[in-house]
């Protein structure tokens, strides 16, 4: 809702009976009065909470947590760091970990699933299903098939002869670990977005590429691939993003470690901030812009660089 | 015509947010000392009341210790209608707690008593909210030598009391009897030492015939707090000036040799496939012992009843291990205390929360706490209780924490670090010991690098509570 519409259907309108000036205000009035919910909404609880996190994030703490003195941008300038760089390097491990597996694998379900004819919609509502799941519940069962000695998957690797996986207390392990549940999670909201993208592709568009000639792998690629374009772009944007804000699994499975090596941007955050009975609000908010500025970039190089090559029906 | 009102609408916006964060400015400038003087009243401010004082209990015991504490909860009340009413409220796990007291502090708006882990204790004080329990014990002139001399000599600071100790705890080594008497090893006698435990863990560890451990001998969970304890029962302070009780610490101590001795030992286990790896959830560590995957685990009293319900084995128990077999011993405690609030709260509100405490420290009390939690009885007299009485029959598992404590000498090493960074330096602890079992980081290397990250935590503290 903004005032534009609004006045291009008054200006396309014939030239209305009173003054000229008049009416754009009772407009601009108007609009602004339908607008002020969601303008007081906004500024509420996005704008003020921005402006409170770029005031704390040049303030000190006392130890209550309340800010008492300034420092300018020495939490920033604190960034410039070997910990921190590794921190934005385990954010990016685990994004790319989490979203590339999570996109092909939600198409890769989609895909086979096209070519089975019957029970179809039972077997996409068994792989959506894990989209039932709350981040907390689905962490809580993995952590039983991960648990250090008591190992469900362990266990079952046992059975076959293979070699025991130390899960979650290797620090080269962990992260894959986490991000293995992550993907199991976002598995299910994937095949649900594609699955119906699927279920929007005209039936000519495949029909006349079966004339043509296409079957198979050949359809699957060259026809029904493109025309989940929007579906895919969709979904890379959404799981990146989700992927960055990622926490209930971190804190339910690893609490970051071992050894910081599954501690991410929000972790970090989360850490700084209320872990340990710290209240290090200052570094905690600094923090917190770097994450909304990651946030930003990526969505607009997403949206600069593969939203050009989706193809809108 | 349109642009003018919005504006108007932008700045009079940036004006109300520069005011806000200019009052919030402020408020946080100002009032951290506090003006009032935080004694304690006599009980005459009691006498003539025309409605029962209403007094507010932030606590964090939940399930089955939560349903004890109500009960003497409902006891005290109705011991003291019309005079003190006590509000049990839980308010999450310890963490949870004080950051939800630290809230209140921020809208001054705490409740009348609060319950704070040991290692939020020098916060407490430097927050400087509440009324050290000495002023009760010097007002009543109250007789303390039936407290456990352990858990006084934790929470006195500079020669004060400055909590009263409640449900506190001491960790124990716990031993599968059944394991132990299958490997032809003696369960009434565990192993006290870490080259003992490593004896025994030969015997323990079972190997299929492909080569794969299907028992270990020992299995514990990355826990800071096992650290503490075996620099407590080494005689080696955990923190300088005299574990911050001369004055305040500056550095942390963990790195010290008998640590990384501690270390290398566990390292040395998990290699030779003697120890399982568990990481620093301790609910990991306990369900690899209950599970039967480790004969032998560290815990805290605080679970043996869960031992004893969860494992299809005999549970034994014995005293925390040694770090070699001519450390002197001692314990040092954890757990929580509970604090009353003096900022804000009239005499009335802190002398009903004293009222209370005092209830809650009867043997009478004590022995219904001890046998329904395991915690340990603070009031020693409680163990004489019949409840206590009929649990240590029971399960004579449980009187091994008190023997453990009673044999402990008392000094600054098994009083434990008192920091306002306690938790932090407990992490740090961690996470050095897990960096030498995770890399090929040194033991000494490991606890050195985490001992020194610790130090700019403390002084960024020291100076923001500026002394």
């Amino acid at each position: 809702m903004t005032p534009g519409p609004v006045s291009e259907r008054r200006a396309a309108s014939p030239p209305p009976p009173t003054s000229k000036r008049t009416r754009p205000a009772r407009d601009a009035t108007l609009a602004w009065g339908f607008l002020a919910p969601s303008v007081l909404v906004f500024a509420l609880f996005l704008i003020y909470p921005l402006g409170r996190t770029v005031y704390l994030s040049m303030h000190g703490n006392d130890i209550i947590g309340r800010p008492n003195r300034f420092v300018g941008l020495s939490h920033f300038a604190e960034m410039v760091s070997p910990e921190f760089g590794r921190i934005l390097l385990t954010t990016l491990v685990f994004t790319l970990g989490v979203v590339v597996p999570g996109v092909v694998g939600a198409l890769a379900v989609v895909l086979l699933l096209e070519g089975v004819l019957r029970g179809q919609r039972i077997l996409r509502g068994a792989f959506a299903l894990p989209f039932a799941f709350s981040v907390a519940s689905a962490s809580v069962v993995f952590a039983v098939f991960y648990s250090p000695g008591n190992s469900v998957l362990n266990g079952i690797l046992y059975r076959m002869g293979l070699d025991q996986v130390p899960w979650l207390t290797s620090q080269e392990m962990a992260l894959w670990s986490v991000a293995i549940t992550t993907v199991w999670m976002n598995l299910g909201y994937g095949v649900l977005v594609l699955a119906a993208g699927i279920g929007a592709i005209p039936k000519e568009v495949n029909e006349a590429a079966r004339i043509d000639g296409a079957t198979g792998p050949r359809l699957a690629w060259d026809v029904t691939v493109p025309m989940l374009g929007p579906q895919l772009f969709f979904l890379i944007v959404i799981s990146t993003i989700n992927a960055l804000q990622s926490f209930g699994q971190i804190h339910i499975l690893t609490g970051g470690g071992p050894v910081g090596s599954t501690t991410t941007l929000v972790y970090s955050i989360y850490q700084d901030a209320f872990a340990y009975g710290t209240s290090d609000f200052g570094r905690a908010s600094a923090q917190a812009l770097v994450l909304l500025a990651v946030v930003l970039v990526c969505t607009v190089i997403q949206f600069g660089v593969i939203e050009r090559k989706v193809h809108y029906s | 015509m349109k642009r003018i009102p919005r504006r108007r609408g932008v700045k009079a916006a940036a004006l109300l947010a520069s005011l806000g964060l200019l009052l919030s400015a402020c408020s946080g400038d100002g009032d951290s000392g506090g003006g009032s003087d935080l004694t304690a009243p006599g009980a005459e401010v009691l006498d003539g009341l025309d409605e029962a004082v209403q007094v507010e209990f932030w606590h964090s015991m939940d399930a089955t210790n939560g349903q004890v504490l109500d009960g003497l909860i409902e006891e005290f009340n109705s011991q003291n209608e019309g005079r003190v009413e006590v509000t049990g409220s839980f308010q999450g796990d310890y963490d949870t707690a004080l950051a939800n007291h630290r809230a209140a502090i921020q809208q001054g708006d705490t409740a009348e008593l609060i319950m704070i882990f040991d290692l939020g204790t020098q916060f407490m004080i430097d927050s400087a909210q509440t009324v050290p329990a000495q002023s009760f014990l010097d007002e009543d002139g109250y007789d303390t030598s039936t407290i456990e001399e352990a858990l006084l000599n934790y929470f006195t600071v500079e020669g004060e009391l400055r909590s009263f100790p409640f449900n506190n705890s001491t960790p124990l080594m716990y031993v599968n009897r059944d394991a132990f008497e299958e490997a032809g090893l003696d369960p009434d006698s565990p192993p006290a030492d870490l080259a003992e435990i490593r004896e025994a863990a030969e015997q323990l560890t079972v190997t299929d015939d492909d080569g794969t451990v299907v028992q270990y001998g020992f299995g514990a969970s990355v826990y800071g707090w096992f650290i503490e304890q075996f620099m407590a029962r080494a005689s080696t302070p955990y923190c300088d000036n005299s574990n911050g009780r001369d004055g305040r610490a500056t550095e942390v101590l963990f790195d010290d040799p008998k640590v990384v001795e501690l270390v290398e030992w566990w390292e040395q286990m998990i290699e030779d496939d003697l120890a399982v790896q568990i990481g620093r959830n301790t609910d990991d560590g306990q369900a690899a012992f209950t599970s039967g995957r480790a004969a032998m685990t560290l815990e805290s009293t605080g679970a043996l009843g869960g031992f004893i319900d969860q494992s299809d084995f005999e549970v034994g128990a014995g005293y925390f291990p040694l770090i070699s077999a001519d450390d002197p011993g001692g314990s040092i405690i954890g757990g929580a205390s509970l604090w009353i609030n003096g900022e804000g709260h009239t005499p009335e509100e802190i002398r009903g929360s004293w009222e209370f405490i005092q209830f809650l420290l009867t043997p009478e009390s004590q022995s219904v706490w001890h046998a329904g939690t395991g915690y340990l009885a603070v009031n020693t007299e409680g163990y004489d209780g019949p409840e206590a009485t009929e649990r240590a029959e029971e399960f004579p598992q449980f009187s091994v924490a008190a023997d453990q404590l009673a044999d402990s000498e008392i000094n600054e090493n098994t009083a434990g670090c008192m920091m306002g960074v306690m938790s932090d330096a407990r992490v740090a602890a961690e996470e050095g010991w897990e960096a030498a079992l995770t890399s090929d980081t040194s033991a000494q290397d490991a606890m050195s690098e985490a001992a020194s990250g610790v130090s700019r935590t403390i002084e960024e503290y020291n100076e923001s509570v500026g002394d």
